[in-house]
């Protein structure tokens, strides 16, 4: 070890300023040497983590060679999301230029005054609007007709079978036998739990299953409640989740309990996922990028045996993702010209259908068979599976059911969630759950304003309206 | 009864001529700027806004309320839930976990050797974050493939949904608490133990008593004093309990381990429900104060009464 007990103070300080110098012009060299690098400004993107922040990383040497931009991404919890950006968007935090969040916080975000309008920006680089599929342009990414976000994933709820089973011939006779009609994808639900009863054979194979833990049971519910004919709200804003369409389906989705696995409770988006992926469900409804997985050897046993349709009578559209720019951003122009980039034509096609991440397809360009390809450019499905799947899709959005997106979205969302819960967990019968709920809902309104939360309901119904979704 | 009054020796400094008080007390000043700051003025804040109807998303500036909030939360349901779920998990710490911190820590005490690294290793679980506790646990109890379940898939016996059955998750929160905060318990009395004097004890066992007597009607009695602090510290970490059911359930399933600090956490920073929040912050903190003057009151009775006069 050197000696330096011969060293005065005076320098001893020039040796340790002269070796601090050398550490910071080593951390600081890349930077130096490296024009490009030195250009790129850093672009914050909140995303929630995991899969979703995969796009962004794919395309980040594309964003710095086009636009000198390097993505950093800031991963947030997938549950816990919301609270986290409404803490920090109160407290003006310029943390984030580039915000990922599902449509339904849009109301309270736009009304918070937590996004910038995207309109102004447009001419940085066309976002190509007319190629979004219409139930994904104006009901989601606009609000008053600005603009306020763009998209990035458009979900959809959508039911997936193990076509082995359902082209088995003896499957086949005997379940016509059973029930007087032939063994096909259900369009009802009294199909659906036909054929959830008929493969239920435990352990080995399950009928169903689906999201019953608390976060996301509630979209379960809402899929069945559209096919009903269920409605968000009534006359005056009167909670209609309690209708006779709200308790009957939450009766039958209370009663699929019987034909999932023992710990249907506890089954979130994963777990959903690893018990189709491992054989052990005959049909299930998930979120569309299941079919992805199905057909990656990677990550099932069940590939080739996967069978795609549009949810009976309706699909439910929940969650989805936007990219918007926080009002508080340093940088508008770079976070806009991110957002704008990540959701072209050509960039998006590359990844909507790579089973790596979650994003599914949102734009008219996107529903083409010949792109169900990863981000290399590998083809992730077999032709007949791949048309099979963008078939579903383009069906499946024909009769989606939009997600409530008005100021206080979140809240009535998470209390349904709540109650659907409690409904699932036994606690409570489905009309008592949905009573409660609905009790919560009116004091949610009347906070808000009853004649605010109507005219913001109006309108968002009318977006839809117009772009032909029947509600 | 009136203290004796106390005369300073001739010579002693007067209380106003003691030297440098007053820079004694600019010393202590930043300190107690930090207090106010820091303690007194949140408190002071969150009474204030629990009469107030203050939601924080809902563009309206926040009004006096009253005691609305308070009237709210006594005609809410998941409240009374909540509090039930609290209670029942209160009653799991000090009826599961003080038996067993006793008897470990009674076991130490009387190992001639190791004991301290005995008790070093059982404090491992008391030592670990909360949240990777918690990720532990999930593991443990997974439903397809916890080593648990793969225990009880061995021995024949059906497996249970531990987390995902509304009837035994908050039974097995308490195994999680219970594994975590036990070796806790066991610290405090094991030390409590070790200060106990040992003549009378030994004075015990000469005039005949039995173990079993002297651990019962002498060490317990005499550790009352221990206990009550163990039991206090236990009660307000029970009461803040957040981490784990946040890991863990997120509340269900429905609401079957929504205690009071996670229904609190969901008003405040879920429904950003602010007033309402402060109300349920400020009842949690009067019913602590109760529990906590309760115990203590039933634990003020020292061992002194055991102890010869």
């Amino acid at each position: 070890m050197t000696d330096l007990s011969h060293l005065d103070r005076r320098s001893l300080l020039r040796l340790g300023g002269l070796a601090a110098g050398g550490v910071g012009l080593g951390l600081a060299g890349p930077g130096v040497i490296t024009p490009t690098r030195a250009a790129a400004a850093e672009v914050s993107v909140e995303c929630d983590a995991g899969q979703n922040e995969n796009p962004f990383l794919w395309k980040s040497a594309e964003l710095q060679s086009h636009f000198g931009i390097s993505p950093h991404m800031v991963g947030l919890p997938f549950v816990g999301q919301y609270e986290k950006l409404v803490t920090d968007l109160t407290a003006r935090s310029a943390v984030y230029d580039v915000l990922v969040f599902p449509p339904y916080f849009l109301g309270d975000f736009v009304q918070l005054g937590f996004l910038r309008e995207l309109d102004p920006y447009f001419h940085l680089l066309d976002p190509k609007l007319a190629d979004y599929l219409p139930v994904y342009r104006d009901p989601v990414i606009k609000r008053n007709g600005k603009t306020y976000a763009l998209m990035f994933d458009g979900d959809l709820l959508q039911v997936a079978y193990r076509s082995d089973l359902f082209g088995d011939p003896e499957e086949q006779k005997n379940f016509k036998a059973k029930y007087n009609h032939d063994l096909a994808p259900p369009t009802t639900w009294d199909e659906y739990m036909q054929v959830a009863e008929f493969f239920h054979r435990p352990p080995k194979l399950y009928g169903t299953a689906f999201y019953a833990q608390r976060g996301f049971c509630y979209a379960w519910f809402i899929n069945i409640f559209a096919g009903f004919g269920g409605q968000w709200f009534g006359k005056d804003m009167k909670p209609a989740i309690d209708s006779d369409a709200g308790v009957r389906a939450l009766a039958l989705l209370v009663e699929m309990k019987k034909y999932a696995p023992p710990n249907i409770l506890q089954i979130d988006y994963p777990t959903l996922n690893e018990i189709f992926l491992n054989g052990s469900t005959a049909i299930v409804v998930q979120w569309d990028d299941l079919a992805l997985k199905v057909e990656n050897p990677a990550m099932s046993k069940v590939v080739g045996k996967g069978g795609f349709a549009p949810c009976p009578v309706r699909s439910y559209m929940p969650y989805s993702r936007v990219m918007a720019v926080s009002a508080f951003s340093k940088n508008p122009d770079k976070a806009y010209q991110l957002a704008s980039y990540m959701q072209q034509p050509e960039v998006s096609a590359t990844y909507v259908y790579d089973p790596d991440c979650g994003q599914d397809p949102y734009r008219f360009s996107q529903l083409n068979v010949a792109d169900v390809k990863n981000h290399l450019g590998k083809p992730t499905m077999s032709e007949a599976a791949a048309k099979s799947y963008v078939d579903a899709i383009g069906a499946g959005l024909k009769a989606g059911y939009p997600e409530l997106s008005i100021p206080g979205a979140p809240r009535y969302i998470d209390l349904l969630d709540l109650y659907v819960n409690q409904a699932l967990a036994g606690s409570l019968p489905p009309k008592a759950a949905l009573g409660a709920c609905a009790n919560e809902w009116e004091s949610i309104t009347e906070a808000y304003g009853r004649k605010t939360q109507q005219a913001a309901y109006d309108a968002w119904i009318a977006s839809f309206r117009a772009v032909g979704l029947q509600y | 009864m009136t203290a004796p009054a106390f005369n300073a020796p001739a010579g002693w400094p007067t209380r106003r001529a003691v030297p440098g008080r007053r820079f004694g007390w600019l010393l202590v000043t930043p300190a107690l700027a930090m207090f106010a700051a820091n303690c007194i003025f949140p408190l002071v804040y969150a009474v204030l806004i629990s009469f107030q109807h203050y939601q924080m998303l809902i563009p309206v500036p926040p009004r006096f309320a009253g005691l609305a909030n308070y009237v709210a939360i006594f005609s809410d349901p998941l409240f009374w839930s909540s509090l039930k779920v609290t209670l029942w998990f209160l009653a799991g710490v000090i009826f599961l976990q003080f038996p067993a911190g006793f008897a470990l820590a009674l076991l130490l005490d009387r190992l001639p050797k190791r004991a301290d690294l005995a008790a070093t290793v059982l404090l491992i679980p008391t030592i670990i974050a909360p949240s990777v506790v918690a990720f532990q646990w999930i593991q443990l109890y997974n439903y397809q493939f916890g080593p648990i379940n793969f225990l009880l898939g061995l021995a024949g016996i059906a497996r249970p949904t531990w987390t995902g059955s509304p009837s035994l998750a908050l039974p097995s929160l308490m195994v999680v608490d219970f594994w975590e905060w036990t070796p806790f318990i066991m610290l405090l009395l094991l030390a409590g133990l070790r200060a106990l004097p040992t003549d009378i004890i030994e004075a015990a066992r000469v005039d005949g008593s039995s173990a079993w007597q002297v651990t019962l009607r002498m060490r317990l009695p005499l550790l009352r004093p221990v206990i009550g602090i163990a039991a206090v510290l236990r009660v307000l970490m029970s009461f803040k309990l957040f981490d784990i059911i946040y890991v863990l359930t997120a509340g269900g399933p429905g609401a079957a381990t929504e205690n009071l600090a996670y229904f609190t956490y969901i008003q405040a920073f879920r429904y950003f429900n602010l007033g309402y929040a402060s109300a349920l912050a400020i009842l949690q903190l009067i019913l602590v104060i109760v529990l906590a003057k309760a115990l203590l009151a039933l634990t003020r009775q020292s061992g002194r009464q055991v102890l010869p006069a």
